[in-house]
């Protein structure tokens, strides 16, 4: 693991930056996470080595954003690219944070870190150069659909970092779109501040080539009256791992989460969330889908936190799985930990394979297996892929899932 | 609140089973090593392969560590500060119960188990053990007659060594878990029932354990074997006296159905669950695991877990045979500073293997209780069936109920559920109840009872009014 090596004899970057060299450190005390912890067990070892086995490589060969046509009035923007953003309209505004905010953002993130369960944002932070961090504060209405991309270069580890606070009374849509390449490791993480009364509909799609990795993080803060409703999807990863963290600060915030990981060959998706409700009234609805077949392995793992304080809860956790192949398998765990009593909270899972009543219906109504099979699979796909917001057409999900699968 | 106060005053009823009989009693000295085990079996007069087991499993358990997984957090447990055999002294043979101790009998008639004659008219055959030997089973003659083997598993040692010999420690292995290993290093006594070929138990068989002394743990073994087309129904009960201090309690359980055998299992665990604050009351760690060897088999689980400080209990089922079927029902009820983690595993080996899981959890006060549980379906487990069902009933703003149930499938040909769900007392429903004349503690009773009914309905007979009471009793004066 090339990394750790970087890491324990502290030749992981030059001259890094104050926050990178503060999380450098938190990092040599114990460079790896704890494989015996829960949210680190089900991890495949050696792809987990895998990942942290490639260099970083600062120079970046140039990115082609897909689809470039057909997409006016969506703001695009890549990490990493150097570009100045400082859009001010009529309406809104979207302003870059000065690295000075960041540092000074992040400072107070480090500090509620937990060093297992942000593993992943530490390592993202100590190898992220300033260049990679994109910092946007977000103000206004009507403000355009927006695409951010993240991607990976070859044989080479990257870290991209992202910053959005959403001030009072904002309304967005994001599509988070992070692209792994043949052999590459992507290390993202996402930080989102959404304040009073504002809402955003987030997608995140993820998607990568022949044997890349990617460790994605997205750790949310919402504030009173807020929404964040969440899609997200990850497909074609060697070894990926998604974990969500979302805080509702007060309470009386809703969230919506629907996500879905497919694996197949022999890789490894997994996805853990964490939602804490510090306040009374908080809502969440959450939909994880797995599909595993050949010789994958899916896991999906979500942990709903209400305290005393949490009374009014409203949270419903579902975990459906579809399991395709004889070596293929799926580990899910939906936990509830619930001091507050007076709550409604409710949790569910299932794994099955394709409904055979159905598929036998269908059939005998003149359609072949195949079809019929690929039918149930887009009804499967389709509740969670529309929930992704941002130009849908444009990215045809669908066809791209059903065309794999 | 009047009705909180009220309710409370109600909770205040003290253990009813915290006394101590005062009987002379014969203990070794504390700690554990080589020479303690090797006197434990030399007092059992056990034959070598056994001590051999013992000592295998000490070696065992000194390597592994006391597991922490479960987070609960309790006071560290000195090993060299228990004392491993005790029991009361009384005259080497007993051949009929009038040469039993009568305080010992005084004992169980004050804990309402039969074990004289008068209250043989139960028909329940009962072994009682107290701390840690074996005193008396009754209805022998009766059961031998039909082949039915209910004995103290030390007599088993004697009499039927080669079963011993041949199923001790398959279900649960030596080096199972940390508690496993300990028991299986310094087990003193426990029940052995074997039931042959093409047998129906003709009556129920029971078990009480009883834990005297304070300084001393208890660490029962029990083995059932169910041959095939053979089915009993096994009832276990245990309470203890109230001290100051914890007392260990670190038992293992282990079942055998062989083709079309089947064995329902019923616990009432109302162990001392140490005071409002936390002082006292019993360390229970449980290891409880059945193996549904044959095709057909059926392994039944029902427990309702209102007593210890810590309880920590996993009855589990392996299913081996094709169509072999594990059930597990539970109650748990954790009032003051009580903590449980309990729930089941579920091992989907065979195929065409069914299991039901109904977890009912009730917490109270400042108490903690966890629903742990494992589904698991291998790579043979074609066509196999897995239905869960937790729910967790908490009561007051102090109490915490967590859920984390584990589920792992290898095989698409096979299919889970799981669900869970948490509430309260409906103030409604209390409203309603009230409002038709009902007693406050009458009112909220019935709804525990109604919460916990899909789980009463699978006990034995009087097992589901005891539970009942109990759960009624260790509730009042929590609720506001």
């Amino acid at each position: 693991m090339k990394i750790i090596e970087k890491i324990k004899t502290n030749k992981l970057i030059d001259n890094p930056t104050e926050i990178q060299k503060f999380c450098l450190h938190k990092l040599q005390s114990r460079p790896l996470p704890n494989f015996k912890s829960e949210l680190w067990r089900l991890s495949n070892k050696s792809k987990f080595s895998e990942f942290l086995d490639y260099s970083v490589n600062e120079k970046e060969p140039k990115f082609d954003i897909p689809f470039s046509k057909n997409s006016q009035n969506t703001i695009r923007l890549i990490i990493g690219e150097n570009r100045q953003i400082n859009l001010i309209e009529e309406n809104y505004s979207i302003e870059q944070l000065s690295e000075d905010k960041l540092d000074e953002y992040f400072k107070e993130q480090i500090s509620y870190f937990d060093q297992n369960q942000n593993w992943s944002d530490l390592l993202n932070l100590s190898l992220s150069c300033t260049k990679n961090i994109l910092g946007l504060k977000i103000n206004g209405s009507k403000i355009p659909p927006i695409e951010i991309f993240s991607h990976a270069s070859n044989n080479s580890l990257s870290a991209k970092t992202l910053v959005i606070i959403l001030e009072k009374n904002c309304d967005i849509e994001l599509l988070q779109v992070n692209l792994g390449k043949e052999n590459s490791s992507l290390s993202q993480s996402t930080f989102f501040c959404i304040e009073e009364n504002s809402s955003l509909n987030h997608g995140v799609v993820s998607y990568g080539e022949k044997r890349s990795n990617l460790l994605n993080s997205l750790n949310v803060i919402q504030h009173k009256n807020s929404e964040y409703n969440l899609g997200t999807l990850h497909f074609k990863f060697n070894y990926a791992r998604f974990e969500i963290c979302i805080k509702q600060s007060v309470g009386e915030a809703k969230t919506n989460i629907k996500s879905m990981q497919i694996t197949k060959k022999d890789e490894q998706i997994s996805t853990y969330t964490r939602i804490d409700f510090n306040g009374p009234d908080g809502f969440l609805d959450q939909i994880n889908k797995s599909l595993a077949d050949d010789k994958s392995h899916a896991i999906f793992e979500g942990s709903i936190i209400v305290p005393k304080i949490a009374q009014k809860t409203d949270a419903s956790q579902l975990s459906r799985n579809l399991l395709l192949s004889n070596f293929a398998q799926i580990d899910t765990k939906p936990q509830l930990e619930i001091i507050a009593d007076d709550v409604k909270c409710k949790h569910g899972a299932t794994i099955s394979q394709l409904n055979e009543e159905e598929l036998f219906y269908m059939r005998t109504r003149g359609i072949t297996l195949p079809e019929a099979s690929k039918l149930q699979l887009s009804s499967y796909f389709q509740e969670i892929i529309s929930f992704i917001p941002v130009s849908k057409d444009r990215w045809n999900l669908l066809d791209k899932l059903l065309n794999e699968n | 609140m009047v009705e909180e106060n009220l309710v409370k005053d109600v909770v205040k009823e003290p253990y009813k089973y915290g006394f101590v009989t005062d009987i002379e009693t014969e203990k070794i000295e504390k700690g554990l090593n080589e020479d303690i085990i090797r006197l434990i079996s030399h007092k059992k007069e056990e034959p070598k392969y056994l001590l051999d087991f013992r000592l295998k499993a000490f070696k065992k358990w000194q390597k592994m560590e006391e597991p922490d997984w479960a987070g609960l957090g309790y006071k560290q447990i000195d090993y060299q500060d228990i004392i491993y055999y005790s029991a009361p002294k009384q005259k080497e043979k007993i051949s009929s119960l009038d040469e039993v101790d009568p305080k010992l009998l005084e004992t169980f008639d004050k804990l309402g188990i039969p074990l004289t004659e008068q209250k043989k008219l139960t028909n329940v055959a009962v072994d009682a053990v107290f701390d840690s030997v074996s005193i008396a089973t009754t209805f022998r003659e009766e059961l031998a007659e039909h082949g039915v083997i209910f004995c103290s598993i030390s007599e088993a040692v004697k009499n039927h060594s080669d079963l011993i010999e041949k199923y001790l420690g398959t279900v649960v292995p030596a080096s199972d878990n940390y508690f496993a290993a300990l028991n299986s290093a310094v087990f003193s006594d426990g029940s052995f029932v074997y039931i042959p070929k093409g047998v129906t138990c003709p009556m129920d068989l029971s078990s009480y354990f009883r834990i005297n002394s304070g300084d001393s743990g208890q660490f029962e073994r029990t083995l059932i074997i169910a041959e095939e087309s053979s089915s009993v129904s096994y009832l276990e009960g245990c309470t203890a006296p109230m001290f100051d201090t914890n007392t260990l309690h670190a038992a293992v359980v282990e079942l055998i159905a062989l083709d079309d055998a089947s064995i329902k299992y019923s616990t009432v665990q109302n162990w001392y669950a140490g005071d409002e604050e936390g002082v006292g009351g019993i360390f229970n760690f449980v290891t409880k695991r059945g193996k549904c060897l044959g095709k057909r088999s059926k392994i039944s689980w029902s427990q309702v877990e209102t007593g210890s400080a810590i309880t920590w209990k996993y009855p589990s089922c392996i299913l081996l045979g094709e169509e072999s079927i594990g059930e597990f029902y539970s109650v748990a009820l954790t009032n003051n500073l009580q903590k449980a983690d309990t729930g089941t595993k579920m091992i989907h080996i065979g195929p065409k293997t069914k299991s039901t899981i109904v977890s009912k959890g009730i917490s109270a006060g400042n108490s903690i209780n966890s629903y742990r549980g494992l589904v698991k379906m291998g790579t043979k487990a074609t066509g196999s069936r897995n239905y869960s069902q937790c729910d967790s009933m908490l009561i007051g703003d102090q109490a915490s109920a967590n859920t984390f149930p584990y589920i792992k499938s290898q095989q698409p040909n096979s299919e889970i559920e799981h669900e869970a769900s948490t509430c309260r007392i409906s103030e409604d429903q209390l409203f309603y109840l009230q409002s038709r004349g009902i007693e406050f503690e009458e009112a909220i009773s019935m709804m525990v009872s109604g919460f916990c009914r899909d789980v009463f309905n699978q006990l034995p007979m009087e097992f589901a009014a005891e539970a009942d009471k109990l759960l009624a009793l260790k509730l009042e004066g929590s609720v506001g």
